[in-house]
C-alpha cells in the first residue's frame, strides 16, 4: 500500500488522509432554494413518470421483456437503437457544454448521488436533529432515545429505499401490475430481484457512502477539470478580500487591525457535505453544492458586511480580467449540441413507423417449377410500429415478370395484402418466381411494403435472388 | 450562524466514519467503473440479440431464454469480466516500480 507519489494535491505522505465523518451542517439560502426545487423537480419526475398513463397505457415504460419502449406517445423498438445511441452523444456533448460553462453543475443539482444523499441527510434530520444533536447523538451511550431515533431513521431509510427501488423497476415492467404483485407478495425472482438490488444500491450509496462516491469513485469528478477553462464559472472564495481572515467583535474596525472580511467563523466549512475548506482553493472534491455561499453570505449578513466572499465566480473575473461567456469552445460546442438536439428530433418526428426484414430461406438456393419458372423462398417480417393496425401491400420488382405468393394468403398478381396489428411483428414466408429466361445466375431484387391508408408508412428491402 | 455553537471542527473524539479503507477504495475503483462499463456492454448487446432467441441449438440453458433472465445474467456476466479487467488493471498500476515525479508530471 505506497501512496501515490504522481499525486499533485496538497496532501502530504498519504492521500489517503485520516478523516473523521463528516456531518454537513443544515444550510438555507438562496442556493440550497434552488436545489431542493432542482430535487423536487427531478424526483417528482422519477416517482411520477410511471404512474401517468399515456394512451391507455403507462407514459414511460422500456418494455424489456417485450423488447418495446414508449416514452409519452412514441413507441422504440430495437431497430431504432440508433437514437438512444445518439442520445448518449447528446447528453454526453452536454455534459461538456455546461460543465465549461457552469462547472459542475450536474454534480451540485442533478446527480442522483446527491439528489438521494440530499434526501436521505433529510430523513436523517428529521430523526436525529441537526448537526450538534447528531454529534451529541453518536457519542452519547445507548438509550432508549438513540435505539428509537436510530432505528427509526433506518427504518425510514430501508421503506424509502425499497420505495426507489421498485420505482425502478416499474419504468421496466408495468407499474400497476407490480404493484399488485407487490402486495400480494407474488412478483417474480427476477422483478423481486432487481427491486431489492436497486434499494440496496440507494441505501448504501445515499445513506452511507454518500460523498465518498464523488472522491472516491466518480469519474467524472476527476476529469472534469479537462473541461474547465479560465472563464468556467466556479465556487470560490475571494482572497483578496477576505484575508487575513480572523475573529473580530461585530463592530470593530477590522480594517484598522488589519484583517479581511473572513471572520473565521468556519461556517463555509461546516456546511460542506465533502467536508473541504473552500478557502484553500478549488479542489476536486469539491461538488459545487453551493452551501457554502449561503452560509457565508448569511454571515456576512448577520456582520453587514457585503454578501459574496465565497461566490459563483470565474478564475478570470478573480484575477481582475473581463469573463467570457461566449468564446471559441462554448460556440463549438454549442453548435454541436444545437444540431445534433435538432436533427434528433426533427429524425424522429420522420421516422416511417413501418419496417421490413427479409431472410433467404436457408434450405434451398432455387427451385425449378413444373412450369419451368424458378423460385426462391423468404421469410419476411413486417415490423407495424405504428400504434394503430394497418393494412400493407407487399410487392416485389427488379425482375421482368417477377411474381409473389405468400403462405396463407395466396398472392394475387405479384402482390400480397396483410394486416398486421399495433406493434405486431408479423412474419410470413413468401415465394418468389421469376420465368426461366430471366433467372440466371444472381439478381438483385427489391421487396417493399406499403400501408394502403397511408402514402408515408412505406418500407424497401433489397434481396438477391438466385436462378441456375 | 452562530445558531448554537458548532463543536470545533478539528475536534478528535468525533465519532465517526472511517476513511475507506485501501481494501474498500480497491474494490470501489474496480467494482464501479465496471458496473458503468458493463451497463453499456448489456444496453448495446442486447439492442442487437434478443435472448430468446439464443435457444436455436442445443447449447445454452433453456432457462438463459427467457428475457429477463437472459438479460440479468448477461449483465453480470459483463459486470464480473469488466471487474477482471479493472482488477487487473489496478494490480498492474499498483505493482509497477512507482517512479517519483521527475520535471513535472
Amino acid at each position: 500500500m505506497n501512496a501515490s507519489p504522481a499525486k499533485d494535491t496538497a496532501q502530504p505522505a498519504s492521500y489517503y488522509e485520516a478523516r473523521r465523518k463528516i456531518y454537513p451542517r443544515e444550510t438555507d439560502g438562496r442556493f440550497q432554494r434552488l436545489r431542493y426545487i432542482a430535487i423536487w423537480v427531478l424526483l417528482g419526475l422519477y416517482y411520477l413518470l410511471p404512474w401517468i398513463p399515456w394512451d391507455g397505457r403507462q407514459s414511460v415504460l422500456f418494455d424489456l421483456p417485450a423488447r418495446k419502449f414508449y416514452v409519452f406517445g412514441l413507441v422504440f423498438w430495437p431497430q431504432d437503437f440508433f437514437y438512444l445511441t445518439w442520445l448518449l452523444i447528446i447528453l454526453g456533448l452536454s455534459l461538456f457544454f455546461f460543465t465549461a460553462l457552469a462547472g459542475r453543475l450536474w454534480c451540485g443539482y442533478a446527480c442522483p448521488q446527491t439528489v438521494w444523499t440530499e434526501v436521505f441527510i433529510w430523513i436523517e434530520r428529521k430523526f436525529e436533529g441537526d448537526r450538534n444533536r447528531r454529534i451529541k447523538l453518536d457519542k452519547a451511550p445507548w438509550s432508549l432515545e438513540k435505539v428509537l431515533r436510530k432505528g427509526g431513521k433506518h427504518l425510514a431509510w430501508v421503506l424509502f429505499a425499497l420505495w426507489t427501488g421498485f420505482t425502478f423497476v416499474g419504468f421496466f415492467t408495468p407499474i400497476h401490475e407490480l404493484w399488485g404483485k407487490v402486495t400480494q407478495f407474488s412478483t417474480g425472482p427476477w422483478e423481486t430481484f432487481w427491486v431489492l438490488f436497486y434499494s440496496f444500491a440507494t441505501w448504501g450509496n445515499a445513506g452511507f457512502m454518500r460523498e465518498q462516491v464523488c472522491k472516491y469513485m466518480c469519474p467524472y469528478a476527476r476529469f472534469q477539470s479537462a473541461m474547465f477553462d479560465r472563464d468556467t464559472l466556479i465556487i470560490a472564495y475571494d482572497t483578496g478580500r477576505g484575508e487575513p481572515r480572523g475573529a473580530r467583535a461585530r463592530n470593530a474596525d477590522y480594517r484598522g487591525k488589519g484583517l479581511g472580511d473572513c471572520i473565521d467563523c468556519k461556517a463555509c466549512v461546516q456546511v460542506c457535505p465533502t467536508g473541504i475548506d473552500i478557502r484553500e482553493g478549488l479542489q476536486y472534491e469539491c461538488i459545487a453544492c453551493a452551501a457554502c455561499i449561503d452560509a457565508c453570505d448569511a454571515v456576512m449578513d448577520k456582520m453587514d458586511y457585503p454578501r459574496g466572499l465565497v461566490r459563483y465566480t470565474s478564475q478570470h473575473a478573480m484575477e481582475g480580467a473581463t469573463a467570457h461567456v461566449v468564446r471559441p469552445r462554448m460556440i463549438v460546442y454549442g453548435v454541436l449540441l444545437a444540431a445534433l438536439v435538432v436533427g434528433f428530433f426533427v429524425s424522429i418526428s420522420l421516422r416511417t413507423p413501418v419496417g421490413l426484414d427479409v431472410m433467404r430461406d436457408r434450405n434451398a438456393l432455387y427451385r425449378t417449377l413444373p412450369d419451368g419458372s424458378i423460385e426462391n423462398v423468404y421469410l419476411l417480417r413486417i415490423l407495424n410500429k405504428d400504434t394503430q393496425p394497418h393494412v400493407y401491400v407487399l410487392g416485389a420488382s427488379g425482375l421482368p415478370g417477377i411474381s409473389l405468393e405468400a403462405g396463407e394468403t395466396g398472392g394475387t398478381g405479384g402482390r400480397v395484402r396483410h394486416e398486421v396489428g399495433p406493434g405486431e411483428v408479423y412474419s410470413l414466408p413468401v415465394r418468389v418466381r421469376v420465368p426461366r429466361d430471366e433467372a440466371t445466375g444472381s439478381h438483385e431484387i427489391l421487396f417493399e411494403v406499403a400501408a394502403e391508408d397511408g402514402p408515408r408508412l412505406k418500407a424497401s428491402r433489397e434481396a438477391r435472388f438466385l436462378g441456375p | 450562524m452562530q445558531r448554537d455553537d458548532p463543536p470545533p471542527l478539528d475536534e478528535d473524539d468525533v465519532p465517526g466514519q472511517l476513511p475507506w479503507s485501501q481494501m474498500a477504495q480497491d474494490m470501489a475503483v474496480t467494482l464501479w467503473p465496471s458496473f458503468l462499463a458493463a451497463s453499456v456492454a448489456t444496453m448495446f448487446f442486447f439492442a442487437f440479440f434478443d435472448p430468446s432467441l439464443f435457444g436455436d441449438g442445443a447449447m445454452p440453458p433453456r432457462w438463459l431464454t427467457h428475457r429477463m433472465a437472459g438479460y440479468a445474467v448477461g449483465f453480470f456476466f459483463f459486470w464480473a469480466i469488466c471487474t477482471l479487467s479493472s482488477a487487473l488493471t489496478l494490480y498492474l498500476v499498483r505493482t509497477a516500480r512507482q517512479q517519483g515525479p521527475r520535471g513535472g508530471r
